[in-house]
């Protein structure tokens, strides 16, 4: 659907205004046409009676004195007249005196005089009847509503002029300005101000509330879109904490918090490219705390946890924190992989481990018992990879477990 | 006898004419120069001229009264040599005052005939003669009242003979007047007033003026004859008014001197004519020769015979009432307008010594 055309509110105002003046004239100028109307028709009834009475007299004289040629021009005089139509003058004797245009001499439109006697005697030598000049009594009725209806279109022509000025300056200029500002509005310039150029006033109008709100409604999307960033930025951080505690979840081994298979795997085998890549020495400690499901199964699973739990917790104490790390491997099965570390500092790393483990108690129940574990421990040899690194370290830990446990495979020389 | 006197007067003439030239004498006649009466008067004038040896220069105004004025700025534009001695004047619609102005400016003497400063504006105007203006020597006028006695008071014997009485018992008479401004016409209204006004039985039922005029006076009659049913009498100012109110009468199936009276005033041969038939019952006339008369008392004037001595003012009786018989006279005598059988130096006091009164009426002229 197509949109309207655009037509300017103030062009609609005036046009309206324009309108209704022109109803307003017209029916003002029929008021006044009516006015003027009785108005002229008493006035020409006045005239005609004023003439009449300042006439008669020396009509009587002429006619008494039957000057007839001098009756004629009196009757001729009066018909010259302004507002006299027509005049007949009938003496009693018969003799008519005519003057004036005939085409006046409309029946019902006269006024009737006697003409009385002179020499106070009473009577009638005749009658005198003056019918108005319609032409000039409509001319004046035209010349009085003209003026009027002149004056009055005059004025509402002033006041529309000033009103399509006041409109232009005051009302569409601004709007336009606002319009045009809403339309040109994007993202980015949502917070550039609304200016508007207007002459300062003292009071404030319209424009300055729609203005104000603009103003009001820009504060109020910025302070909102910034309260939205934050709420963002606060949620992102939540969820980047959830995320991080869910990859922690999958990477971790709940109970004890160190790494689980799936990352050993993964990490391991990044750590096995990186000592070859840099010619690095790699060692790893396979660990199992020995006799483990017997403690489970004469203490609970509890106490086997703590058992775990304990057990890492040394790991952590005596390991190079930042370098080596470890990873639960199986069910009491750790690996420790220290990487920039020969088999000798392995060994004498696992071996301080083994004595950490078996020195420490572990309550279980009220009761402390001792815990050991053995350790097989290997260097990565060149050309190995993963899966003969951890199976060599996986031999040596059977053999540590063969030779009577709590022991660590190869042992440390001098132990 | 009469041939001596002729002789003597002859000399005396021939005297005065060795002591002065010949009188010129110019008359600014106010009418036109086709109207009956004032052409008539002019050649009674001439005649008289000739009789008194004297030289007459006649300017007709005709009947426009700013005319006079221009005639008399002409006259008085001449060469001191080429002005007249004296100028008759009438005082019609008051010019007088302002034609005395330019006339004693230019000193040329000047008698009023016919009408004379009369009202009191123009007197105050013009003052009394020989004394603002010193060649105003006076006037001479007819009686007028008598023109407008002598018709009214045979128009109502004639009508009360004939019963012609209203309703109400009363002859009811209307009159139809000259003007309301010149002098003639002023006395004659008032003459006829007087009659009417002696005469218990007469009803003067309205007076109009129709400006001497033949046409208006028959429009005006129509309207009076409306106007009063009754009236019977119709006096008029002059003639040709009578005509024009008895063409009216006759137009509504009257019959002038039988079912109505009508007087007029002239001596119009139509006027004899219409006496002499019934149809006028009653005309004056005769002052036509006021101007034949002024010009005798130039005469004897400028011959060492003031007139003064009689007054300076002179207001003589100059119309006679004429019977039928005296107006197919007058029609076999002056029917033509000619004069000139009338010895006007019969008058002259100057070429009559014996004669102490001037007498001016027509009725000697008609023995």
């Amino acid at each position: 659907m197509p949109k309207p055309a655009f037509r300017p509110l103030a062009a609609s105002l005036i046009r309206k205004t324009i309108l209704i003046a022109t109803l307003s004239a017209v029916c003002v100028a029929a008021v006044q046409a009516l006015l003027a109307y009785r108005q002229a028709h008493r006035q020409f009834d006045l005239s005609m009676r004023d003439i009449a009475s300042t006439s008669l007299p020396m009509l009587s004289g002429s006619l008494w004195d039957i000057e007839p040629e001098t009756v004629r021009r009196q009757v001729q005089a009066i018909a010259d007249r302004y507002r006299i139509g027509y005049v007949r003058l009938e003496a009693r004797t018969g003799q008519v005196f005519e003057a004036g245009r005939p085409a006046m001499r409309v029946a019902g439109a006269s006024e009737h005089f006697d003409i009385p006697y002179p020499y106070q005697k009473t009577g009638s030598l005749g009658g005198l009847d003056i019918w108005p000049d319609a032409d000039a009594l409509y001319a004046e009725v035209a010349r009085s509503v003209s003026s009027a209806v002149l004056g009055y279109v005059l004025l509402t022509g002033v006041v529309c002029l000033t009103l399509a000025i006041i409109l232009r300056r005051d009302l569409q200029r601004p709007m336009q300005h606002i319009a045009d500002f809403v339309t040109h509005m994007r993202a980015e310039t949502l917070t550039r101000p609304l200016a508007l150029q207007r002459p300062s006033a003292h009071t404030r109008d319209e424009i300055d509330l729609v203005a104000d709100g603009f103003r009001t409604l820009q504060d109020g999307l910025n302070s909102y879109i910034t309260t939205l960033d934050n709420l963002v930025a606060d949620r992102t951080k939540e969820l980047k904490t959830a995320m991080d505690a869910v990859h922690e979840l999958s990477i971790t081994d709940p109970l004890t918090g160190c790494f689980n298979r799936r990352l050993f795997n993964e990490r391991f085998q990044q750590e096995i490219e990186r000592a070859i890549r840099y010619s690095r020495a790699l060692s790893i400690a396979y660990c199992d705390v020995d006799h483990f499901k017997q403690i489970n199964d004469r203490y609970g699973h509890a106490v086997g946890d703590r058992v775990l739990v304990q057990v890492v917790d040394m790991f952590r104490q005596q390991l190079r924190e930042g370098v080596d790390w470890m990873s639960r491997y199986g069910g009491e099965e750790f690996i420790i992989v220290q990487p920039e570390t020969p088999l000798a500092a392995a060994q004498a790393s696992a071996e301080r481990l083994r004595r950490a483990i078996a020195d420490a108690r572990v309550n279980a129940g009220g009761t402390a018992i001792q815990v050991t574990a053995s350790f097989g421990v290997a260097q990565l040899g060149p050309g190995e990879n993963a899966t003969i690194l951890l199976g060599r370290a996986d031999a040596l830990l059977y053999e540590a477990k063969q030779a009577g446990r709590n022991c660590v495979f190869p042992p440390v020389p001098g132990t | 006898m009469r041939k001596y006197c002729r002789l003597a007067g002859l000399l005396c003439c021939l005297m005065t004419h060795s002591i002065a030239s010949a009188q010129s004498v110019v008359f600014i006649d106010p009418g036109k120069s086709d109207e009956i009466y004032w052409v008539t008067a002019a050649h009674a004038m001439e005649s008289a001229a000739r009789s008194l040896g004297m030289h007459l220069d006649v300017r007709y105004a005709e009947r426009d009264h700013p005319r006079s004025m221009d005639i008399e700025r002409e006259i008085a534009a001449l060469p001191v040599g080429k002005r007249p001695d004296f100028a008759i004047v009438t005082n019609d619609y008051a010019t007088g005052p302002e034609l005395l102005r330019i006339l004693d400016g230019a000193g040329i003497k000047t008698l009023f005939a016919y009408s004379r400063i009369l009202s009191a504006p123009e007197l105050v105007d013009a003052g009394r003669p020989r004394a603002r203006f010193k060649g105003w020597l006076g006037s001479l006028e007819p009686r007028a009242e008598d023109a407008g006695y002598l018709t009214a008071h045979a128009l109502i014997t004639r009508a009360r003979a004939a019963r012609a009485f209203g309703s109400d018992g009363k002859l009811h008479l209307l009159a139809i007047g000259g003007d309301r401004s010149s002098t003639t016409s002023i006395l004659r209204d008032a003459g006829m007033r007087r009659a009417a006004a002696e005469a218990h039985d007469v009803m003067l039922d309205q007076e109009v003026f129709a400006g001497w005029t033949r046409d208006k006076a028959a429009e005006q009659s129509e309207w009076l004859f409306q106007r009063y049913p009754d009236a019977r009498l119709i006096w008029a100012g002059n003639d040709l008014m009578a005509f024009g109110a008895m063409d009216t009468w006759e137009k509504r199936g009257g019959m002038p001197g039988k079912d109505a009276f009508f007087s007029g005033i002239n001596t119009s041969s139509a006027a004899m004519e219409d006496l002499r038939a019934g149809r006028l019952s009653a005309l004056a006339g005769g002052h036509f020769m006021c101007g034949a008369w002024a010009l005798v008392l130039l005469y004897d004037y400028a011959h060492g015979h003031d007139f003064a001595d009689e007054g300076l003012e002179l207001e003589r009786p100059m119309f006679m009432l004429f019977t039928p018989a005296e107006a197919e006279r007058f029609t076999a005598r002056f029917g033509d307008t000619d004069f000139s059988q009338i010895d006007f130096r019969r008058f002259s006091k100057i070429l009559n010594p014996k004669l102490k009164h001037y007498d001016f009426s027509f009725a000697q002229l008609m023995r």
